[in-house]
């Protein structure tokens, strides 16, 4: 069996589609974290002891903490990618919102209020694209490049000095605020209760009414794996500071947006638009006005992204939304994951790893001291090496036996 | 020729579905000129004609895609109107397409249910579509589907449609159809790229359909399988209706002749 039918395989069942970015996660964490330290130890007689710095608590801790808008940005632009499209402003339409934030909340407008209007704005911006897509027919990537170029200007127009500091106590406890260490444990034993649960009243259900199971050899080592990467997320953030508020509303923003697209009819009818719009057609499915809501998706998640990112830094700049890297890192997220640029495959829990590959790839090149050129470069790689996994891996789709 | 009929001379199994003198003109081409064509319930009508014969055009019009400029048409002596293929669904009128409009990226069940998934009860606070599908039933409905047509070698209603064979696809395509509770299945090409195996299975699966009282039309090119399968063939040529046949009083050759020369009238 060659390397490229392997790859095709196991990208056919659920828990294969994240075998490639766990993989690349663990390549780049043993580098970075293993490598890097011990050949600086071994190469440098002054060294006393091995560092290791990128596999700290402390520095795992703003690695999450670093790819939260990464990834809030990449769960959105997951979305688009389903239905085929592609959403170039994301990052923009985050910048945009995290302006106006700014600006309301130095009005006088309540923290939370603001946040509602954000929110508000970016489905708005988010879905006016999907109508240009939809109605007009013009293809996602130009009305969403021209979306880019208008909100980076709509942005410098809000922010004509370019930062724009935020103190509102609300917007600044998002990212403040820690569970305290015993709820986080609690939080992530009841998560796997939960999953476990679940998996064994559906496998009770599907046996009950006489429908194929699965092998309890493929579902359990899935159960414990998730049950081993919860728990020693949470302790590693514990032994730092604390399991972080921010990175709970993104998982739990994650597992809704990532029930939405798996298990409704609304999640199901963009997988089918994204693999087959004519058949989705056929069927009676509103093409156009899912691709507007989808748009109006990302739209929302930009916008919470904005906000994450306010609150974070506590201010709002140009240069870390609209201007800086963060559309690519988002994109290559979501494409990082296995999130197919052809349409109808992936999943919003795989843009989070991918969020985590490219955040940990800048900040391990920031720890080795790294230009931002071999930042780029190294980026540049991995989203290649990315997609090239995707089209190897799709290859065979189109048919067998025919 | 004596096996040959015209109009209402032999009457087959009262016509579940009756069409008399469709017209139907794109520009200049008159691509249907006053067709009549019928089929009954249990029966495998084909209809066959050389490209350009108007086939695909009475086939678009009984499914609604096309509007036909005159023409009446019957189901059950009652008469009808077709004017969009939501009236043809209506009427229990279902195509299989030859591109069938499959997802591929869906699995079989999630295929069959696209459109009208059955949502779980007691989330009645959320719109339709964002209840959670109740994916055991779906399963259930699939592989009730699925065996209705005797499919034996699809096992699993969970495999990915882009991981299957065009046979089984086909059948697919089949049960989707049948399942929005049609009485009329009309097949474009169901064979016309599969293997022998392929072939097999989808001509069973037509055999089903019908064993469960289905009018069934089927449109090819090929002989041997419209000889395996239909009970009568409808011929047409320059859009018009040549003669029908039944299968068991009429030779290959005579339709072939029928199909690329229309009828000597020195017969009639």
């Amino acid at each position: 069996m060659s390397f490229v039918h392997r790859l095709r395989e196991m990208r056919r069942n659920r828990f294969g589609a994240f075998a490639p970015v766990l993989l690349a996660l663990a390549v780049i964490w043993a580098y970075f974290g293993l490598a890097v330290p011990l050949y600086e130890h071994w190469t440098n007689p002054d060294s006393e002891s091995v560092r290791f710095i990128f596999l700290s608590a402390r520095n795992i801790y703003n690695l999450f903490m670093q790819s939260a808008v990464i990834a809030t940005l990449a769960v959105g632009i997951t979305i688009v990618l389903l239905l085929g499209d592609i959403d170039l402003s994301a990052a923009a339409t985050a910048g945009v919102c995290a302006a106006l934030l700014g600006v309301l909340v130095l009005a006088g407008v309540p923290g939370w209020v603001a946040c509602l209007m954000v929110m508000f704005v970016g489905i708005v911006m988010g879905a006016a694209q999907g109508m240009l897509v939809a109605y007009v027919g013009i293809p996602s990537f130009v009305v969403t490049l021209a979306g880019l170029l208008g909100y980076q200007g709509l942005m410098q127009k809000i922010l004509p000095t370019g930062n724009l500091n935020v103190g509102d106590p609300f917007v600044r406890s998002i990212a403040r605020i820690l569970i305290p260490d015993l709820w986080g444990l609690a939080i992530a034993g009841l998560a796997v209760v939960v999953m476990v649960v679940v998996v064994l009243r559906r496998q009770a259900q599907r046996r009950e009414k006489n429908l194929e199971t699965d092998s309890a050899f493929a579902v359990f080592p899935q159960v414990a794996l998730f049950g081993v990467l919860i728990f020693a997320v949470v302790f590693t953030l514990n032994s730092y500071r604390s399991l972080p508020l921010m990175i709970l509303l993104l998982v739990a923003l994650t597992f809704l947006v990532g029930w939405v697209t798996t298990s409704t009819p609304f999640g199901r009818a963009i997988f089918a638009v994204g693999g087959n719009p004519e058949s989705a057609r056929r069927v009676g499915i509103d093409v156009k006005r899912i691709r507007v809501a989808a748009f109006g998706i990302v739209g929302l998640l930009a916008a919470i992204g904005g906000i994450f990112g306010a609150s974070r830094f506590g201010s709002v700049s140009y240069t870390a939304f609209a201007g800086g890297s963060l559309l690519l890192e988002s994109i290559g997220a979501a494409v990082i994951g296995g999130t197919s640029l052809f349409g109808g495959r992936g999943s919003v829990w795989n843009a989070i790893l991918g969020a985590l590959v490219i955040g940990s790839l800048g900040n391990g090149l920031d720890l080795s001291g790294a230009s931002a050129a071999d930042k780029l470069m190294f980026s540049g790689g991995i989203l290649i090496l990315a997609v090239a996994i995707d089209a190897l891996s799709r290859a065979e789709t189109g048919g067998t036996g025919r | 020729m004596s096996s040959e009929e015209r109009g209402t001379e032999r009457e087959p199994p009262s016509p579940h579905l009756w069409v008399r003198g469709v017209h139907k003109r794109f520009g200049g081409v008159h691509a249907l000129n006053g067709v009549d064509f019928e089929v009954a319930c249990g029966e495998v009508m084909a209809l066959v004609g050389d490209n350009g014969a108007g086939k695909s055009t009475l086939m678009k019009v009984l499914a609604g895609a096309h509007l036909a400029d005159a023409g009446e048409f019957w189901m059950d002596g009652k008469q009808v109107t077709i004017n969009s293929p939501h009236d043809a669904t209506d009427l229990g009128i279902q195509v299989v397409y030859q591109d069938l409009a499959l997802c591929e990226n869906l699995s079989v069940s999630a295929n069959l249910s696209l459109g009208a998934e059955p949502v779980k009860s007691g989330w009645g606070f959320l719109p339709r579509f964002l209840r959670p599908i109740d994916e055991l039933d779906m399963e259930s409905k699939a592989n009730s589907a699925i065996d209705s047509l005797e499919v034996r070698t699809l096992h699993s209603m969970r495999a990915l449609v882009g991981t299957l064979s065009g046979g089984q696809r086909q059948a697919i395509a089949i049960a989707r159809a049948v399942g929005a509770k049609s009485s009329v299945v009309m097949l474009d090409e169901p064979t016309a790229a599969l293997g022998v195996a392929q072939t097999r299975q989808v001509l069973g699966v037509v055999q089903r359909l019908r064993e469960t009282g289905h009018a069934v039309v089927y449109i090819s090119h090929n002989m041997r399988d419209i000889f395996e399968i239909s009970d009568r063939i409808c011929v047409l040529r320059h859009g018009a209706h040549v003669g029908t046949w039944r299968t068991n009083e009429t030779k290959p050759d005579e339709i072939v002749i029928a199909m690329t020369h229309g009828i000597d009238e020195k017969v009639n």
